[in-house]
């Protein structure tokens, strides 16, 4: 395999807050032409600060509807990044495969539970 | 009109009282709405952030709001956090520094948002933090604030307010909106306007859903908080619309409100004496992430 790219997420986002989704969608966009062409990119989270569900769900959750979960394990890994940031990284990660492999089923079950019970005003 | 407010805690009756509030003025337009508070004999510093989230939704209507007749000791809690003196009421000086003051923000203002984190977690006064400590807690309140930027639709903002507690050693903090509630992103979902609040509501904190249509997965916000409160202590506090959740002491509880509190509030509690309250389960830290 060759070397992989670092790509440094505060350099992407311009700054140490990594909160939106509009910047999770950045990331995304310039990483996915990469991963798609098979490129191993190392994310390194160096000088990030604040890091958050909505942000991780753009940048990389929905890689998970868009390439194989085998080809990311492959092409993906971090560095620069602390334990409750990883435990965050992987809730989201375990929700995206989740969420690409069974929403719809999900969705019914719901659909059943929520029903009609409405008498709110 | 005149409103005479109760008593208003951050508990189920509080946002009850705030939600009859809200629908008793819904209606003005191009009016005069005077709030007296004279028969509250306290006020949760921290729900200042739905009341004036309520109030900013009633002059967003051209109409007039003046607070009048707020007892000493509830001026003195409202005042020092700057609630007040967007009425006409001159701030008081917060001697001890423990309120994280009143301000309304704007869904676009997460550099704002994080600079009044900042500025006043740091003060003297609040609770000693650990780095790690303090980035838990920013990362909470940015879920929290990102939800309702995601998710609330609100034209008028959010509205934030803290408080802490010394002597109990407890910090809480609430974001309140002024928009369509969990319900109504629930029921656009699911295409079905007949879904109750508190069946939103537990949809929203159950795992793997998301309202997202589409290739973004999501929906997690909220669950972190539940999950992270349940793992470390704390409390936290929904009302949306009907709907009441509440996680405390290890129990969770939904409720119906009587009253529909316009938008969603978000409150945390954290437990400022233990550490661990603030910090994640290092469990899956070392997993394979991907």
């Amino acid at each position: 395999m060759t070397q992989p790219m670092i790509v440094r997420v505060h350099d992407i986002v311009g700054g140490p807050l990594c909160v939106s989704t509009e910047d999770g969608q950045r990331l995304h966009d310039k990483i996915f032409p990469l991963l798609n062409a098979g490129t191993p990119l190392v994310l390194s989270f160096d000088r990030v600060d604040t890091l958050i569900s909505a942000f991780l769900n753009a940048a990389i959750g929905q890689l998970y509807g868009e390439l194989p979960e085998e080809c990311l394990r492959d092409l993906l890994s971090v560095r620069d990044m602390n334990d409750d940031d990883r435990v965050i990284l992987k809730r989201v990660v375990d929700n995206a495969k989740l969420y690409f492999k069974h929403r719809e089923e999900f969705d019914r079950a719901w659909r059943e539970e929520l029903g009609d019970e409405e008498d709110e005003e | 009109m005149i409103y005479r407010l109760p008593t208003v805690r951050s508990t189920f009756n509080g946002f009850e009282h705030l939600g009859r509030f809200a629908s008793r003025t819904k209606d003005l337009f191009f009016d005069e709405l005077i709030l007296d508070m004279s028969e509250v004999n306290f006020f949760d510093a921290n729900m200042a952030a739905p009341l004036g989230a309520i109030l900013a939704r009633v002059a967003d209507a051209f109409n007039s709001v003046d607070i009048d007749a707020v007892p000493g000791k509830v001026a003195r809690i409202l005042r020092k956090n700057r609630f007040l003196t967007r009425y006409g009421y001159e701030p008081l000086r917060d001697g001890h520094r423990t309120a994280m003051p009143f301000r309304r923000l704007r869904l676009s203002g997460q550099s704002a948002f994080e600079d009044y984190v900042d500025q006043w977690l740091e003060r003297e006064g609040m609770p000693e933090m650990s780095r790690r400590a303090r980035k838990a807690f920013k990362r909470k309140v940015f879920e929290i604030y990102q939800n309702a930027v995601i998710h609330s639709e609100s034209d008028i903002g959010v509205f934030v307010c803290g408080q802490f507690f010394p002597k109990k050693k407890r910090l809480d903090f609430t974001i309140a909106d002024a928009g369509i509630g969990i319900r109504e992103t629930v029921r656009r979902y699911f295409e079905n306007d007949r879904i109750g609040s508190v069946r939103s509501l537990r949809w929203a904190l159950a795992p793997h859903h998301t309202t997202k249509r589409g290739r973004l997965p999501g929906g997690l916000g909220l669950q972190l908080l539940k999950d992270f409160t349940r793992l470390n202590g704390g409390k936290i506090q929904i009302a949306s619309r009907f709907g009441f959740y509440e996680y405390s002491d290890g129990a969770e509880n939904f409720r119906k409100m009587s009253a529909d509190f316009p938008g969603t509030a978000v409150t945390i509690e954290v437990n400022t004496a233990d550490e661990s309250t603030y910090v994640l389960s290092d469990e899956t830290a070392r997993d394979e992430i991907f």
